[in-house]
């Protein structure tokens, strides 16, 4: 290396090595591998029950926060997980997880409403059909599934992308500080909004007249959701 | 609309009552695997409600175009290379070409294409060794004229033909660079040098660079001398 007037000053090269990870406070379940998912619950169903597709709607009040695990799949929509879902992750994040050192655990549970469906082909009529199915109700900003362990963010993310990509509603995989920089923008975006008309405003106040063509339930959606749609963009 | 349903009445005194009129609702429930079509009057409310940004006081386009690791954005591709102002026509480019190597010798010409910004439209040149600096570019003439001047704007300052090449036989930047740190190094050091030989050198130099102030001005009055002590 030349120094000042073209005189090759020696120097020892100093090689600054960052520090491997910390994985000290990580506690391993007992079994690292997902658990099996009944198709139908213990005790099926023996009344039919109504489609009350408001557990699909709006927000998720439960699973919102990492317990176990460092990643996870957040969902971005509402949907229904049935137990073709469940096998498929079951499946593809045990095939790409090492049992020794990455664990993963349910975040949902297994299926527990009943779906019915009349048999093809038939006119409308007749009663409910019979129980098809059982699938589990998502709410958007749920978690799904976690994984933790010995990993990082980066080894995780393409196999929980590839299974996000297959579920029946938007989903993104999500580390804990990816999760908190995603509440943070959204934070910092409602504080930094220039608009002073918003939403929440506007339906509160009943401002021209809007409560007309809006729901008693747009008063705590604040126009982000949209049936089973959650809207990223809006503020 | 909903469309009222009159219900059948079940018995003269009913324990419990229905309503006398049944709303119906047909069409889709709130919750739909499709996006539910929405009123017009609520689509306006969305977009009046939409997200605005904050803008800053100066708009970026003003400021000093910054790369992601913050040091200003100097215009050109290549670190050493000028261009020709303005824009060849396509199928031209040899023709350019030979005349760019003719004005500008020992330099390697590159081909650019017009178009995606303006920062380096027409032909580019490389000189040998790395002595334009990075803030090289060439300004846009009207692009639409086949006007090809030889020249550059290196540092602010617009060069011609000569002063391209004049620039580019500069000594290279690391050895400027030493030169001037060798040149404000050297009274340092040679002071250094004379303090270190002997107090009665010193007294001697001093006594004689007050005899030559006095004999250079006569009003200016020499500097105090100090009293150099044995050491």
């Amino acid at each position: 290396p030349a120094g000042p007037g073209g005189v090759a000053v020696p120097r020892a090269g100093l090689k600054k090595l960052a520090l491997p990870p910390d994985y000290s406070g990580i506690t391993f379940p007992e079994k690292p591998k997902l658990k099996f998912m009944d198709k139908v619950p213990a005790v099926p169903k023996v009344r039919r029950e109504p489609r009350r597709l408001r557990d699909i709607r709006g927000p998720s009040q439960v699973a919102t926060d990492f317990t176990q695990g460092q990643y996870g799949i957040l969902a971005l929509g509402g949907g229904y997980l049935h137990w073709g879902h469940f096998e498929m992750i079951r499946l593809t994040i045990g095939r790409s997880i090492d049992p020794k050192s990455m664990f993963a655990v349910w975040r949902v549970a297994a299926p527990y409403k009943s779906v019915t469906r009349k048999s093809l082909g038939h006119r409308m009529g007749g009663g409910k059909g019979p129980v098809d199915r059982y699938v589990t109700a998502v709410k958007s900003g749920s978690l799904v599934v976690e994984v933790g362990g010995r990993c990082e963010f980066g080894e995780v993310r393409p196999f929980l992308a590839r299974v996000a990509q297959k579920l029946p509603f938007p989903a993104v995989p999500v580390s804990r500080e990816s999760l908190q920089g995603m509440r943070r923008e959204e934070e910092e975006k409602r504080l930094g909004n220039q608009n002073p008309w918003t939403f929440e405003r506007l339906a509160a106040s009943n401002m021209l007249g809007v409560r007309k063509y809006l729901s008693p339930y747009d008063l705590e959606l604040k126009g982000r959701y949209w049936g089973k749609f959650f809207l990223r963009h809006r503020v | 609309g909903p469309v009222p349903v009159p219900v059948p009445v079940l018995s003269a005194a009913p324990a419990a009552w229905l309503p006398a009129l049944q709303l119906l609702r047909r069409g889709s429930k709130a919750v739909t695997r499709h996006w539910k079509a929405m009123h017009f009057q609520r689509q306006k409310l969305l977009a009046l409600t939409e997200y605005l940004p904050p803008r800053p006081a100066v708009p970026p386009r003003c400021l000093p175009r910054r790369t992601a690791e913050g040091h200003e954005v100097r215009h050109g591709p290549v670190r050493g290379s000028a261009g020709t102002g303005g824009c060849p026509p396509p199928g031209s480019d040899t023709g350019v070409g030979q005349s760019l190597g003719e004005t500008f010798p020992g330099c390697v010409i590159h081909g650019l294409g017009c178009g995606g910004g303006w920062e380096m439209p027409g032909q580019v040149l490389e000189t040998g060794e790395r002595s334009l600096p990075e803030g090289l570019w060439v300004f846009h003439v009207h692009p639409e004229l086949p006007f090809f001047f030889p020249g550059a704007c290196i540092d602010d300052t617009i060069l011609s033909r000569q002063g391209v090449e004049n620039f580019a036989r500069l000594p290279p930047l690391e050895v400027s660079q030493g030169q001037t740190v060798a040149a404000l190094a050297l009274p340092s050091s040679q002071t250094s040098s004379l303090l270190q030989r002997g107090p009665a050198r010193l007294t001697a130099l001093l006594d004689e660079h007050i005899r030559r102030l006095r004999e250079a001005g006569g009003p200016t009055e020499p500097p105090p001398g100090q009293s150099t002590g044995n050491c």
